[in-house]
């Protein structure tokens, strides 16, 4: 049968292990004003290398290593991926996509000016924060049911 | 949709884990399978209607909901 291309079992232990710095990377960066040297670069503009002009990368780095981090554990196979755990992964995918867009749509009501702005930043997240919880619950559910012999 | 795999299983003398390894699913999924909460595809089922040696119409059988 047709399988969903997904990454391998181990990948989503990698994406654990990324997400632990990343994760902080980007909670410094958002709570404490974090913006390490290390990360700011000269930035080319108009094809010339302006010294004036710089750029710290901290946000990028942080927000695309979230991303890759989210990625691997959200769409890794489970250590036995059959078709009722594919079955799950879709129903808490769909589930996830609803619930991301209602808490946007409230925030789109309820939230005006510059807070917006940090609303989407998180949003970039949420849908798959969401994703991995319920899909996560699911499975525990799932794996809570008796042995019958 | 009903289904007879249970009655199929103890027929074979197999156990929930033991029908599991031999059509590569999770134990659990057999169990959901039983109790109904879980349809599975058509694979599945000619797999398990084949390792049982009957018609698939006979591991399960359509509901007047259905």
């Amino acid at each position: 049968m047709k399988q969903i291309k997904l990454f391998p079992h181990s990948y989503q232990r990698i994406g654990y292990v990324l997400l632990v710095p990343f994760l902080a990377l980007g909670i410094a960066h958002m709570f404490f004003e974090f913006n390490p040297s290390w990360l700011e670069f000269k930035m080319i503009t108009n094809g010339q290398l302006e010294f004036s002009a710089s750029h710290n990368f901290t946000d990028e780095v942080a927000s695309v290593g979230l991303i890759i981090s989210l990625i691997l554990i959200a769409f890794s196979k489970e250590s036995i991926e059959d078709e009722a755990i594919q079955f799950f992964r879709l129903e808490a995918l769909q589930w996830a996509v609803y619930a991301n867009y209602l808490v946007l749509i409230i925030s789109i009501l309820a939230v005006y000016g510059t807070t917006f702005f940090q609303v989407m930043t998180y949003n970039m997240f949420t849908v798959l924060i969401i994703f991995i919880l319920r899909f996560r619950y699911i499975l525990f559910q799932y794996n809570k049911v008796g042995y019958e012999k | 949709m009903k289904n007879k795999i249970k009655v199929q299983r103890a027929i074979h003398n197999l156990t929930q884990d033991d029908l599991a390894k031999k059509i590569a699913v999770s134990r659990q999924t057999i169990n959901t399978m039983e109790s109904g909460k879980y349809v599975p595809s058509t694979v599945l089922a000619l797999k398990m209607a084949k390792l049982f040696g009957v018609p698939v119409e006979e591991l399960f059988e359509l509901e007047d909901e259905d």
